[in-house]
């Protein structure tokens, strides 16, 4: 029977071959009809058989290009109109959908087949793409997705590319960055001193030449620069970390394949498929005992983050078998913002290989782990940004400022919620005016406008100051119902749920510091049940990042004359230092109060003199758990004590015995590992106990607990405390897409704020 | 036995008589000004400033100074920032109960000398004594009067860009030495109070060196806090480099310890000024060779000026650019 079917299609469906799928499924199942492009939804009518239509719509749903992402697709019946062809036509500019971009993609198959291939006229061509591949958001300077509205339209394109992009047939048919070594960006090498570096011998021979050579070179990729040296060689990778002003935090790095990854590293099935995937994300994997990794790539550490080649570029370096490893870290200082720029390069490397194709949208690689089965986003950046969020909430034109550190921004759009791309750690204006920017594109390009501001409720983050020139409507959320949110929104829960957050420090509502709660509540609001008993931080910030001050804080807290004497033997060189901590915490002089699960992480890091001050955020909580991690066996089922003040209606942990029993274990020489992980299993223990005790005392409580907060992102801790509580008939949920950590906050923060603004 | 102050010292009989007949007057001098129940000023001047300020320092002595010298400084300077010449005081006294008397001595005499040192006269005064809890100790309140000649006008409104920042010595050590002598923190005592008249240092400033645009004692709040409100207050922004400001290793080493930031730390005699690039060489080498600005420093420079200026800006040592607000009187991390 001949029929006609309307189908509507929304979603990520420019720009990445939709059309031409749709006009060779036509051709496939002999239909008639029109395929157009609005703004962010594609109208396919189709008239045929009434089996091969269904069929089409099957494989339309199921088979769709990889780089496509359907987000709703409806189907009207219509009176046929008898069309004589199946045909596409021209784009409508209008329409009020989400305007999807897609996220930029490491080269496909085909183009490295091409690439591979002496006969092909694109053979090594570095910047060969389809519309299945290559540079998409950070090209795109406005919407639709079209060549005029990227950095691609300064490069005309030649007789031969253009017959391409215009044949439906073609894989390039609209491939917007089409180009070819005739038409398209080159590359161009130079000292940073100033010289151009040319010659017959080609970029990219000399580029591998001087890297073997202990050089430093800035390379020019797909959202960024990134600074490339030989992995092997020690010299230049310490050169390349004063240079960064990152003395320990660990280094991407890039290697030729799999089989290298694989040489150093252990891979599961998961972990291949990532690190092959369009995505090409810098994956965490555990290091091979008998590797021969250099420790200086991620020194004291069990794991390094590896990516392998994702742009044709890359490729090209690895070519000719000289390197098979690179250092390849984002081309900025420490502090500063990801550099996308050529002249922001001089100070970092010795030379720069860069090219014509501009980068207007910077970006960060993405950061990712496998935990078992489950895959946890560290730093959301190049190839998974941008990626709307469908949520039940009106979140239109409200927008979210995320936290001070590891900053991700979020804007509300119709019934979806945009999250930024990691911008860093807005302490300085080169960071701000880097968040503004940004936040500037993303409000155009999605036509946000800033009715509500959510920020977090402390006073001095930066973004609470920016948020005051953003709108008059600022709604502060509380830092741990931020988290609590964020992974309730992540896993679509919307009834009250229990939270375990284990965080950093955050502003709390009686304005002490938080970070070791259990929440329960939803969007609407939450009540605190339960946290960790305040101690006091020395020196404010400077505690933070000199952990040995909050051990002693935690110590002088729990038992003034013992904790000194304990205190002074721990930290002999410190002793001057103690006397006066000692007055500082007796008469409150600069000294908040925390309760927070990171700075217990710090205080038993100092304690058992692994990290006495913090070169990175989070060094300590995560020398921690690497030593979990590094083992696939734990041994002992020791914990230490501790104690819960049930008394006040707010129920409250008291870890001072346990400290008391570490510094004695320390003290008395008891190995480190058998330390931590009776220390690990402590906290475990105490979360469980914790969570039974509330909700014996509540029996109304939802059991379903959601874990957040930037502790989560140790392993071996998440995975415990989850089988315990399912052992307990809990259901638990975790982040994935969504990270765990500040860089998360955003996402619960609008959602928080628009049950406000809807109330 | 210590004489103390008893509530009769301040009924206006006998006891207040001789407090301000053996002590006051005999300390401040000027017996034909104190004769009518107020001082009598000689003119003519052509603009007269006029400045108060009340004084509660705890404790009342602290390495460098006390409360009375305090007192005496803090409006001298006062009145010499705004280009005026200090020329008479008044000095308010409100006692406690139970005051050592001796202790009230060494602060009168201590006001007296400094006074005398700065060339500025005591003319009036007033006594006070409440009940025991009533004050802490010793409260000073003085008011101060100076002259504005026609070469002290500062021109603020000719800020431009380019002008150079100037800080006439080390910043950070009253806040320690305060912090030291009051919390008993032990092993900071070493740094003394820069506590100090500045009223000859600058009058040498304004009468030689041209395009002085505008001069401020950063007190409380800092460095960082006068600068910010110097910024607002003339739609200037400024741009300071960290490693440029002079501070003392003892000051650093203090904060290093209690995780304070010098540039919110007060001073009590140190001056900051915004100066033409031009006369920048000049001031730096008048100040370089007054006693009280032997460690004075360019520590930046105005990089706009305009409606969209007004912020205070820091080049750290990494290089970053950070912005300056004023104290907040929170010390909360950040830091998740
Ligand atoms: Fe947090
Ligand atoms: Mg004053
Ligand atoms: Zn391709
Ligand atoms: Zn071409």
């Amino acid at each position: 029977m001949y029929q006609a079917l309307k189908i509507i299609v929304t979603g990520r469906i420019q720009g990445v071959g939709f059309r031409p799928f749709i006009y060779s499924l036509a051709k496939k199942y002999s239909l008639r009809g029109t395929v157009q492009n609005n703004l962010g939804t594609v109208q396919i009518i189709a008239e045929g058989k009434q089996a091969a239509l269904s069929e089409m719509v099957q494989e339309l749903t199921f088979s769709h290009p990889p780089l496509a992402k359907i987000d709703e697709l409806t189907t009207h019946q219509l009176a046929p109109s008898y069309y004589e062809d199946f045909t596409i036509i021209a784009s409508e500019e209008s329409g009020n959908a989400l305007p999807w971009v897609s996220p930029d993609a490491a080269i496909c198959v085909d183009c490295l087949e091409e690439f591979s291939n002496p006969e092909n006229r694109r053979y090594l061509y570095p910047f060969i793409n389809c519309t299945q591949c290559g540079p998409r958001y950070t090209i795109t300077e406005r919407l639709p997705y079209d060549r005029t509205h990227t950095t691609m339209k300064e490069f005309e394109m030649c007789g031969r590319c253009r017959e391409e992009y215009d044949d439906p047939t073609s894989r390039r048919h609209h491939a917007q960055p089409i180009c070819c070594a005739e038409c398209g960006p080159a590359l161009k090498l130079y000292h940073t001193a100033g010289d151009v570096i040319s010659g017959d011998q080609g970029e990219i021979t000399q580029v591998i030449d001087l890297i073997k050579q202990g050089k430093i070179v800035g390379i020019k990729g797909i959202g960024g620069y990134h600074l490339a040296c030989d992995a092997f060689q020690e010299k230049v990778v310490a050169r390349l970390r004063l240079k960064k002003r990152r003395p320990k935090r660990p280094l991407a790095i890039m290697v030729k394949s799999l089989a290298v990854a694989r040489k150093f590293c252990h891979l599961s099935k998961q972990e291949e498929e990532t690190l092959t995937g369009q995505t090409r994300p810098i994956v965490v994997l555990r290091k091979k005992a008998e590797g021969t990794l250099p420790d200086l790539l991620s020194p004291g550490l069990s794991t390094i983050g590896i990516m392998l080649p994702y742009t044709p570029l890359h490729y090209l370096l690895f070519e000719n078998n000289e390197l098979d490893c690179l250092v390849m870290t984002s081309a900025n200082p420490s502090g500063f913002p990801i550099q996308y720029k050529d002249e922001s390069l001089h100070d970092l490397a010795d030379y720069v290989l860069t090219h014509d194709r501009k980068i207007h949208l910077p970006i960060d690689d993405s950061l990712v782990q496998w935990d078992g089965d489950r895959l946890l986003h560290l730093r959301n950046g190049r190839g998974l940004v941008p990626d709307p969020i469908k949520t039940n909430d009106q979140v239109d034109d409200i927008i979210a400022l995320g936290g001070q550190q590891k900053n991700t921004f979020a804007l509300g759009r119709q019934n979806h919620v945009i999250m930024s791309p990691h911008i860093g750690d807005l302490d300085n204006e080169e960071m701000i005016e880097h968040f503004e920017s940004q936040l500037s594109h993303y409000r155009k390009w999605l036509g946000v406008e800033a009715a509500y501001a959510a920020v977090d409720k402390h006073p001095l983050y930066t973004t609470t100051s920016l948020a005051k020139n953003l709108t008059s409507h600022v709604i502060p959320v509380q830092h741990h119902h931020a988290h609590h949110v964020s992974c309730m929104e992540e896993n679509g829960l919307g009834e009250p749920s229990l939270g375990i957050i284990l965080d950093g420090t955050g502003y709390g509502d009686d304005g002490h510091l938080w970070g070791f709660e259990f929440l329960y509540g939803n969007a609407d609001s939450f009540e605190r049940l339960a946290h960790l008993h305040y101690s006091p931080l020395p020196g404010g910030e400077k505690a933070v990042k000199e952990p040995w001050r909050n051990a002693v804080g935690m110590l002088l807290n729990g038992c003034p004359e013992e904790g000194k004497k304990l205190s002074v033997e721990l930290f002999p060189e410190k002793t001057k230092q103690i006397h006066i901590i000692e007055q500082m915490v007796k008469q409150q002089i600069h000294s908040p109060m925390a309760g927070s699960c990171g700075r217990l992480f710090d205080a038993v890091s100092a304690i058992l003199g692994i990290n006495h001050h913090s070169t990175y955020e989070g060094e300590p909580a995560i020398t921690l758990s690497d030593y979990m991690n590094r083992r696939s066996t734990h041994s002992s089922n020791k914990i230490y004590t501790y104690s819960i003040h049930t008394g006040k209606p707010v129920m409250q942990i008291d870890f001072y015995s346990m400290i008391h029993e570490i510094v004695q274990d320390k003290l008395n020489n008891v190995p480190p590992s058998l330390i931590i992980e009776a220390f690990h299993n402590t906290i475990i223990s105490c979360c469980i106990e914790m969570i039974q005790k509330l909700v014996k005392r509540r029996p109304d409580l939802n059991k379903n607990v959601v874990l957040s907060g930037g502790s989560f992102q140790n392993i071996y801790l998440t995975r415990h405390i989850q089988k315990r509580l399912h052992l307990e008939g809990f259901t638990v949920y975790t982040h994935n897409k969504v990270p765990c950590h500040d860089g998360g906050l955003s996402l619960g923060q609008l959602i928080i704020a628009s049950r406000a603004v809807n109330k | 036995m210590v004489r103390r102050i008893s509530l009769a010292h301040g009924e206006g009989g006998e006891l207040t008589h001789q407090l301000i007949q053996h002590l006051f007057i005999q300390s401040f001098g000027h017996q034909d000004q104190t004769q009518f129940d107020s001082a009598i000023l000689q003119g003519p001047f052509e603009n007269i400033a006029v400045t108060t300020d009340s004084f509660v320092v705890n404790p009342i002595f602290f390495p460098g100074g006390d409360i009375g010298k305090l007192a005496v400084t803090g409006t001298i300077n006062d009145l010499a920032v705004s280009g005026a010449i200090p020329e008479v005081l008044t000095a308010g006294f409100i006692i406690e109960e139970g005051f050592p008397l001796p202790d009230l001595k060494k602060v009168v005499h201590s006001m007296a000398a400094e006074a005398e040192h700065a060339g500025v006269k005591v003319v009036a005064g007033d006594t006070k004594v409440v009940e025991k809890g009533s004050v802490d100790g010793l409260f000073i309140n003085t008011t101060g009067i100076g002259r504005i000649t026609g070469e002290h006008q500062l021109k603020p409104e000719t800020i431009r860009e380019g002008d150079a920042v100037m800080i006439s010595g080390t910043i950070g050590d009253h806040g320690v030495s305060i912090m030291s002598a009051r919390q008993e923190l032990g092993l900071l005592n070493e740094v003394q109070s820069d506590c100090a008249s500045l009223n000859h240092m600058i009058h040498k400033l304004m009468q030689e060196v041209k395009g002085i645009r505008i001069m401020r004692d950063p007190t409380r709040g800092g460095l960082a806090t006068t600068l910010v409100e110097l910024c607002e207050e003339f739609h200037c922004t400024v741009e300071v480099d960290e490693l440029a400001i002079p501070i003392r290793d003892a000051v650093h080493g203090a904060c290093d310890i209690l995780g304070f930031d010098p540039l919110y730390l007060a001073n009590e005699g140190k001056l900051v000024l915004i100066v033409d690039r031009a006369s920048q060489q000049q001031a730096l080498n008048l100040l370089n060779k007054h006693p009280l600005g032997t460690e004075a420093k360019v520590i930046g420079q105005v990089t706009a000026q305009g409606n969209t200026a007004g912020k205070l800006h820091v080049r750290t040592p990494i290089g970053t650019t950070r912005r300056l607000h004023r104290l907040s009187g929170m010390l909360l991390p950040r830091i998740c």
